[in-house]
């Protein structure tokens, strides 16, 4: 049942599983779904795991169901329909094995056909005997749904009744603010640069040391002695230099500053530097940069441990990049070309990542993007960029 | 503090609109015995669903608040060494020092796999834990037992709680935590909604004033560029600032001169950007 619908979601870019297929099927065969109403929540709440996917959710279930009747597929489509999905379910027999309700062993001992049959025919005990449900899988005669009315012990469903039906639901589609990429704000930032901190015994001695203390006491002849240790801190030097100039980098002003406003809460120890399009010979602790340059060559002389975050849009004219003198500034000295101070940069800190707010796709038609790419690690200015960043700056290198 | 201000707050779990749809959900989360993962803007209840299902179900309710210093262990069970160290010292309680097992207390999860009945379980806010911890977590739910090393016991839950998660992570959790639960999404209320959530919490607030502070409301939720939008929470603190105010007259709001938008916007940049537009101070 439903098959179709399950892979038209798929290949909309739903995420589904088959493992969520079969769940949902599980929860079919116990008699918890009697409408398309009820259809129409369980399977969102089964299949879909993020609201982003909720619209998209609604679209197809219109499409889907609008004036249809829950129609059986027929047998032989069930079948092509089960075939494709065995190469996935394979991927992962163990979890497989525990949906469908068998050992590991048993499902090891069965052929591919042998599963296809195996699966067809649970769901067949399943629509034979629609409202038994102990066939299936994992209820273990502890379902707690029953008979009467709706399900004693489950939620009572309350008077107020939906004057809508599931199909007009999603056709109203609620959803439609979610299903876009969720802007970064400073709390899911700091959520994912946390993750960053490095802790070291520092601070106060204020915590006790459970092992310290029993082996003292007992050296003590078991007159209580206890031990405190200094408290973690975090001890993680950090880096940060953002490309502020230029009107390339203005649609990202808002998302960078709160990089940066989250970035200055959250570490100790960190020195922001600012530059225009690309590091030259200097690199200015001013957002002007007018009054405070340091050299690169100094920088380089830090302690290697210390984390560098670039953030930067990497676009630029390629001479701004690759020769000698290439700063669009006049009186911003570049005896190197800026890709050397790039390389220094990326041979002295090994932790070092470049975060790149302009979109991904983009990012292959920019030479200068490419060329930088050689050098440090870029990542989008994204959540999910942020963290493979995050991730990349605590690994061992 | 917080855990004194829910418990009153919540003690008519009455108060909590549930929409059909999520009993739905819930029942069905119930029957497959599979955790339910609440997400949603902050404000739109889902903690109080929570205590809205213990109440519906008749169950007690235990609270996991996650931290993100958080260890699994300590949500299972924790080994007090250090009374035991103090008793085996002094000797002056009626605990058997030789015996492990009086230094073992249960934590959360602990607690609701040894209950005598039935329990909800809520996990509220575990995105603030890393994903090991979540990971691991769900492990101890889908087996439903632990192990206490300390006495090399094994801990098997006498009922399976009813697993109800939350999450304010705009971010999905991972791939292999989302696969075993159910998920569901609490929108925003619309307005329709919002009118029958204050309804319940202020039963003899007038039509007139109701009406002009829940347009102003989400009118107020509209101004771009908001970090922190107002929730159910501040539109009902809101409106008891407004009812608690004896100069106050419906007709600043309707002329869009709504007084106390700091109870209403908590960030700073927020206030003053909603100020700059509706012109009070």
């Amino acid at each position: 049942m439903f098959s179709a619908f399950f892979f038209t979601l798929k290949e909309r870019g739903v995420p589904v599983t088959p493992t969520s297929f079969l769940r949902l099927h599980q929860a079919l065969s116990k008699g918890l779904v009697l409408s398309v109403d009820d259809f129409y929540s369980v399977a969102r709440s089964i299949l879909i795991k993020s609201e982003r996917y909720f619209d998209l959710y609604d679209q197809i279930f219109a499409h889907y169901f609008r004036g249809a009747d829950l129609a059986d597929l027929d047998e032989t489509e069930l079948d092509e329909v089960t075939r494709s999905l065995l190469s996935e379910w394979l991927k992962n027999p163990k979890e497989l094995a525990s949906v469908l309700g068998i050992s590991e062993e048993q499902l090891n001992a069965m052929t591919p056909e042998e599963v296809v049959q195996y699966f067809l025919d649970r769901l067949k005990d399943q629509t034979e005997e629609h409202h038994g449900g102990s066939k299936w899988i994992g209820t273990g005669g502890s379902s707690p749904v029953g008979h009467s009315g709706f399900h004693p012990g489950g939620m009572r469903v309350g008077g107020a009744s939906k004057n809508k039906s599931a199909v007009q639901v999603a056709m109203d589609r609620r959803y439609k603010d979610y299903s876009q990429d969720v802007p970064l704000t400073q709390s899911q930032m700091g959520e994912a640069l946390k993750r960053l901190r490095r802790m070291a015994p520092e601070g106060p001695r204020d915590v006790v040391n459970v092992e310290k203390t029993i082996y003292e006491t007992m050296r003590n002849a078991g007159e209580i002695e206890i031990m405190f240790d200094r408290r973690l801190m975090d001890r993680l030097k950090v880096i940060l230099m953002i490309d502020n100039g230029g009107w390339s980098m203005d649609p990202y002003i808002h998302v960078v500053k709160t990089l940066f406003d989250y970035a200055r809460n959250q570490f100790k120890d960190l020195t922001t530097y600012y530059f225009h399009n690309t590091i030259y010979d200097e690199i200015w602790l001013d957002p002007p940069r007018r009054r405070k340059p340091e050299s690169v060559l100094d920088i380089a002389a830090r302690d290697p441990e210390t984390r560098i975050i670039i953030v930067g849009d990497a676009s630029m004219a390629q001479y701004e990049l690759v020769s000698k003198g290439g700063s669009i500034y006049f009186g911003t000295s570049s005896r190197t070309p800026s890709i050397e101070n790039l390389r220094l940069l990326a041979d002295t800190f090994r932790h070092a990542v470049w975060m790149n707010p302009a979109p991904l796709d983009e990012w292959e038609f920019v030479w200068t993007i490419s060329a930088i790419r050689r050098i440090f690690p870029m990542f989008p200015l994204t959540l999910d960029g942020l963290d493979e960043a995050v991730q990349y700056l605590t690994a061992r290198h | 503090m917080k855990e004194k201000e829910t418990l009153s707050r919540f003690k008519g779990a009455s108060r909590y609109v549930l929409d059909n749809e999520l009993a739905q959900i819930v029942n069905v989360s119930m029957a497959l015995e599979m955790p339910l993962l609440l997400k949603g803007e902050p404000g739109t209840g889902k903690t109080m669903l929570a205590y809205a299902i213990a109440e519906n179900l008749e169950m007690p309710l235990i609270v996991l608040n996650v931290k993100s210093s958080m260890k699994l262990v300590d949500a299972l069970y924790q080994y007090d060494t250090l009374t035991r160290l103090n008793d085996s010292r002094f000797g002056d309680s009626t605990r058997d020092v030789s015996n492990i097992e009086e230094y073992i207390r249960m934590g959360k999860i602990g607690r609701a796999f040894t209950a005598e009945r039935r329990t909800v379980l809520l996990i509220d806010e575990i995105d603030k834990a890393d994903t090991d911890f979540q990971d691991d977590m769900l492990d101890v739910l889908d087996q439903m037992q632990f192990d206490i090393i300390e006495v090399d016991k094994t801990v098997k839950a006498k009922h399976r709680p009813v697993v109800v998660i939350t999450s304010n992570a705009k971010k999905d959790l991972s791939d292999p935590f989302l696969g075993r639960c159910n998920f569901h999404h609490i929108a925003f209320p619309d307005a329709e909604m919002m009118q029958r959530i204050l309804k319940v919490h202020f039963p003899r607030l007038e039509e007139d004033l109701m009406q002009a502070s829940i347009g102003t409301f989400y009118r107020l939720r509209q101004i771009e560029g908001i970090e922190k939008k107002p929730a159910t929470r501040e539109l009902i603190n809101w409106i008891r600032a407004l009812t608690a105010d004896p100069d106050f007259k419906i007709s600043s709001l309707k002329q869009g001169n709504p007084p106390y938008l700091g109870v209403l916007f908590k960030k700073s940049p927020d206030l003053a950007l909603a100020n700059r537009i509706f012109g009070v101070n």
